[in-house]
């Protein structure tokens, strides 16, 4: 049966190695979505998804370096199995033939949601260490958010069409 | 220390995903599936090689090539007697089998009873999307009634065929219902479905992102969407189980709506017990052409 988080009795080590898993199956589904995006022919999507893959693996890495730092090779007791879509975009967010910017909101959505994830487990929080972890990671979370707007920023405007008009259906496999 | 941790636990769900990727139409409820079973899986612990995963004909039946478990993708609607051969003739084997609702319950509808009745230990797993997707979007057994589709231009006269009530009279001691629009609960069902002894089914609500209807994608399965242990379901009652069964297509119940608390024997099971009562009797293999004397 999946593992349920206790957030109450998290200890600092148990945080970080959640942090870790919550970016580390991030970036997996980012992979995935540009592998989709390869597959279906989408090049532009399929970059985004691959920046965002990067991005996910480059902060993961952080939160394992200070891991390390603290708490050396101690075994894990957190898994993957607690683990469920935090982070991650839904996968019925990929659409076959995105555009840069239905790619880029699909993203913003994920930042979204892993933002309201920590707001809604700092009540149950006791350990005061583990509490400001969340507090750093929920407001990374705002920065990630940014990030993403940026890029949004950066398109032309909006024609206002949907992309779905102008797209074949996909082929039969 | 990688980003990539190691768990506690011997398997982990990467352990199943093989390194061919998947082909399905982004956005399609099949991705949520396959990851939902290398959670099951590895929850469950059995290594890759132990698991025979066996699939018809349809978007759906791709799923046995993305796990690194055994896979046979057979022909339409056939999954399931060769799941049952493969289970037969080698019971230590943890056999999965999976297709499309067409595949289960238009061509291979006939199979389904007999695995029940015979009440052989496979999980068969329908990923019912109610559209024949592979072939770009033909009316399917599951298909609401009044649905337009390439082979209904002016809307279905039929009435669906219910996947629960249908496995569920016939006896079936495992039934439940998952959907991608609770990943964590479709993978503890998974789980709980290959944990069960005997025939155990899961109905998979999995949208087809391209000919699907709006109201069959994730929005809207959400919004019919109820959990069977949250309106306290017993899932001991099969006649309350059979109750909720009718409103499939209506109602989204997840979770387990059916699971005999005492599994009569399995198949195998039998058929060992019965090869243990005759081999006290039999003759040496040189002698066996004295059963066929007269003397």
């Amino acid at each position: 049966m999946a593992a349920r988080i206790d957030f109450a009795s998290l200890s600092l080590m148990d945080a970080l190695d959640l942090a870790v898993l919550i970016e580390d199956e991030a970036k997996e589904r980012y992979e995935e979505f540009a592998a989709q995006m390869d597959q279906h022919r989408t090049p532009d999507a399929a970059k985004f998804f691959r920046l965002m893959a990067v991005n996910e693996a480059k902060h993961g890495q952080e939160l394992a370096d200070r891991r390390s730092q603290l708490f050396g090779g101690v075994t894990p007791t957190v898994t993957r199995a607690m683990v469920f879509e935090v982070e991650a975009p839904d996968y019925d967010q990929a659409r076959a033939f995105m555009s840069p910017r239905q790619a880029m909101k699909a993203a913003l959505a994920s930042e979204v949601k892993a933002h309201a994830f920590f707001v809604a487990a700092l009540p149950s929080l006791k350990d005061a260490k583990v509490r400001a972890l969340f507090e750093e990671l929920r407001d990374e979370e705002v920065q990630h958010q940014a990030l993403v707007k940026a890029e949004l920023a950066k398109l032309p405007p909006d024609s206002g069409l949907s992309d779905d008009d102008f797209v074949d259906e996909p082929t039969a496999q | 220390m990688s980003a990539t941790m190691t768990t506690p636990g011997e398997f982990q769900a990467k352990d199943y995903k093989s390194d061919l990727k998947p082909i399905w139409c982004p956005g399609c409820g099949d991705y949520s599936v396959v990851q939902g079973i290398y959670r099951a899986l590895a929850a469950v612990g059995r290594p890759p090689h132990e698991v025979a995963f066996i699939s018809g004909i349809g978007c759906s039946s791709r799923i046995p090539g993305y796990t690194t478990a055994y896979g046979f993708n057979t022909v339409h609607g056939r999954a399931l007697p060769i799941a049952q051969g493969i289970k037969l003739a080698n019971p230590d084997l943890l056999v999965l089998a999976a297709g499309g609702d067409g595949d289960g319950f238009s061509i291979g509808g006939g199979h389904i009873a007999h695995l029940i009745r015979r009440n052989i230990d496979i999980t068969y797993i329908v990923m019912d999307n109610q559209i024949y997707g592979l072939t770009k979007g033909q009316l399917s057994p599951t298909s609401q009634k009044g649905r337009t589709t390439c082979t209904s231009p002016y809307g279905s006269l039929e009435n669906p065929v219910n996947p629960l009530l249908y496995v569920l009279a016939y006896g079936a001691g495992f039934v439940a219902q998952a959907s991608p629009t609770d990943l964590a609960g479709m993978a503890a069902t998974l789980e709980e479905a290959i944990r069960y002894p005997g025939f155990a089914f899961v109905n998979v609500q999995s949208p087809c992102v391209t000919y699907g209807e709006e109201a069959q994608q994730i929005k809207g399965l959400k919004a019919i969407s109820e959990s069977l242990s949250a309106i306290g379901h017993d899932p001991a009652d099969r006649l309350a189980a059979m109750d909720l069964a009718q409103h499939y297509g209506e109602k989204l119940h997840l979770g387990v709506f059916y699971k005999n608390p005492e599994p009569p024997p399995t198949y195998d099971a039998l058929i060992r017990e019965r090869q243990a009562q005759l081999s006290q009797g039999a003759l040496p293999k040189e002698r066996i052409l004295d059963l066929f004397i007269k003397k």
